[in-house]
């Protein structure tokens, strides 16, 4: 494990708890839970860009490649959608999506990681 | 003279359902549902496309629980009485393919040695392919379309 996958462990399971506790208190997505969703985009982010820097700098992917890049970019998907949607619906349920959110994009770093190394 | 109550076969909620599965509760189930269509259907195509011949069995299985996660998925966004039948019946395939592939993974494990979403009960998955089809059907019964039409005027957004 990497770098890159322990900052997106600290933020991804920092926006799970801050969305999961807003959902609990039945609390409406807000800023806060909104934005820390954003912080996991940023995170994801920073993978991608550092990624394509160790690509063109003649680092090698040890597994399939075109794995690797496709978790990369499902999981960057995922912010933007759960936010639209939590747009869509403002209720505590849309919390309770945006905290999956953050578990998601550990749990696909965790696998990136392995198909890098 | 009070106003009949709407009489469902007139009412404008019949000819077009107002959907009462996908808010609240349902839409954190459709957006588990659809993390998992998309990660199912990944990894079974990656799995038949690169080495289906280790294990056709397991991958096609795969592929099958991928197409009942997508199944899922759309039909519990979806309003009406016919996209309710769906999702019961493919929440109900999910929960006893996971009890089935779950059992044999746990007894059989050398006709099984190859990994699928629902070997060893979705242990691979923090359990939720397990825990999914029981919240699931939970959900659907608590929202079955007779309910839903026998609940009293007061909680219809509609008034003549």
């Amino acid at each position: 494990m990497d770098a890159y996958f322990y900052i997106i462990l600290g933020v991804g399971l920092l926006s799970t708890i801050i969305c999961l506790t807003a959902g609990l208190l039945k609390k409406a997505p807000n800023d806060t839970t909104i934005l820390s969703v954003a912080a996991v985009e940023v995170a994801l982010l920073v993978y991608l860009v550092g990624s394509v820097i160790r690509v063109i700098a003649g680092e090698n992917i040890a597994g399939e490649a075109w794995e690797f890049w496709g978790y990369l970019a499902t999981a960057l998907l995922l912010p933007p959608i759960a936010v639209y949607w939590s747009i869509l619906e403002r209720t505590r349920w849309s919390n309770f999506v945006l905290a999956a959110v953050g578990v998601t994009a550990v749990v696909m770093a965790a696998r990136m990681n392995q198909i890098w190394y | 003279m009070s106003p009949r109550p709407i009489d469902p076969a007139s009412d404008a909620t019949a000819d077009k359902p107002r959907n009462t599965r996908n808010t609240g509760p349902g839409r954190l189930l459709i957006a588990v549902y659809a993390v998992f269509a998309i990660s199912a259907t990944a990894r079974a195509g990656y799995q038949i496309l690169t080495k289906f011949g280790e294990a056709p069995l397991a991958y096609t299985l795969s592929a099958f629980a991928a197409v009942v996660y997508i199944i899922a998925t759309v039909s519990l966004s979806k309003p009406g009485v016919t996209w309710f039948k769906v999702s019961v019946a493919a929440l109900v395939v999910e929960l006893v393919g996971v009890l089935v592939v779950g059992a044999l993974s746990v007894f059989d494990a050398v006709n099984f040695p190859h990994q699928t979403v629902w070997s060893l009960f979705g242990r691979g998955y923090g359990f939720i392919p397990l825990l999914l089809p029981i919240l699931g059907l939970i959900w659907l019964y608590r929202r079955r379309p007779s309910a839903v039409h026998r609940a009293p005027a007061g909680t219809q957004d509609t008034a003549p």
